[in-house]
């Protein structure tokens, strides 16, 4: 047997847990905007995979270097991206019309 | 690393030299496929925020079973994949075989849940957000017209990676049956590995999205 193997089923068994948290916490009586925070287990899903299936870790430095790049430029797309919606204030005008 | 000689190409010092470009590479298209689907994460922020009552709303009607299972299948795949990876780590190519048929397997039940039968259910329920027929009316149908053209954009194209990665699973079962691999030798079993784990990645993501955050 592969000595990988008892980690790989290890980390399969703890996504497969994290989405059952997801799954039971989407049920939950919560305003839509704290509804976001069920993201958070598919965030750990994520960086489970990149870690453990990915093997962020094993490729050489510049490999880890790429993959901190895209997740450094997403936050920066998604941060910048997010400003407009996140802060704008939607005024209520009359529109005229032409005589 | 075993000590037995493994050939490279002229440009690599040495053939680790090569396996370590070649993972790097994958990380920096991974890297641009992180920001492909960042720009489709960032389109269903704005959607939301702007038309919250009718992006939740069509939310609901998404079939959260399906995705749910879906979601399981995706995570098994990863790891029978996986495991092929470990297998072809100790040389044992019957068994690395085995786990990509595995893989392809999860991957067609996928492929066949996802649009020979959800996809059909939203044609169906009238869910398809082009013309008259959209399920939705009134003030919220704008806010759910976003929601499903953010739902058709994002499974169609995480199923085309889908169909890309059975593909490149296929090719290396084929590879395996041949004997290409040993020990010394893994390089092209990893890259796809990395390739169809960051899919499931992408799934991993988008699961939320689509089936539970609207789901009030």
């Amino acid at each position: 047997m592969p000595p990988r193997l008892p980690r790989l089923l290890i980390a399969w068994a703890i996504l497969l847990v994290l989405l059952g948290i997801e799954f039971g916490a989407s049920f939950l009586p919560l305003a839509p905007w704290p509804r976001v925070l069920i993201l958070l287990p598919a965030l750990a899903m994520a960086a489970i995979v990149g870690v453990v299936f990915m093997e962020v870790g094993r490729g050489p430095v510049v490999a880890r270097g790429f993959a901190v790049a895209g997740l450094f430029w997403l936050l920066v797309l998604l941060g910048l991206g997010s400003m407009d919606p996140l802060t704008r204030t939607d005024y209520h005008t009359t529109v005229a019309h032409p005589e | 690393m075993s000590d037995a000689y493994v050939p490279h190409e002229f440009q690599y010092s040495s053939a680790d030299h090569q396996a370590g470009t070649a993972v790097a590479g994958m990380w920096l298209f991974l890297a641009t496929e992180v920001l492909f689907f960042g720009g489709l994460f960032l389109c269903w922020i704005y959607a939301r925020t702007q038309n919250l009552a009718g992006f939740d709303a069509a939310a609901s009607e998404t079939e959260l079973w399906i995705g749910t299972l879906n979601t399981g299948i995706l995570l098994t795949s990863s790891l029978v994949y996986s495991t092929g990876v470990a297998f072809a780590r100790v040389g044992d190519n019957r068994r690395l075989v085995q786990c990509c048929l595995g893989a392809i397997g999860l991957g067609l039940a996928f492929l066949v849940l996802k649009f020979g039968l959800e996809w059909s259910d939203d044609f169906a329920k009238h869910l398809w957000p082009v013309g008259p027929d959209f399920k939705f009316t009134g003030p919220i149908a704008g806010g759910a017209r976003l929601f499903y053209v953010f739902y058709f954009i994002g499974t169609g194209l995480h199923g085309v990676h889908m169909v890309v990665g059975v593909f490149l699973v296929a090719m290396i079962a084929w590879r395996a049956r041949r004997g290409e691999f040993s020990p010394a030798y893994t390089t092209p079993v990893e890259v796809v590995g990395m390739y169809w784990s960051f899919v499931d990645v992408v799934w991993i993501i988008l699961y939320p999205l689509i089936y539970l955050i609207g789901r009030s």
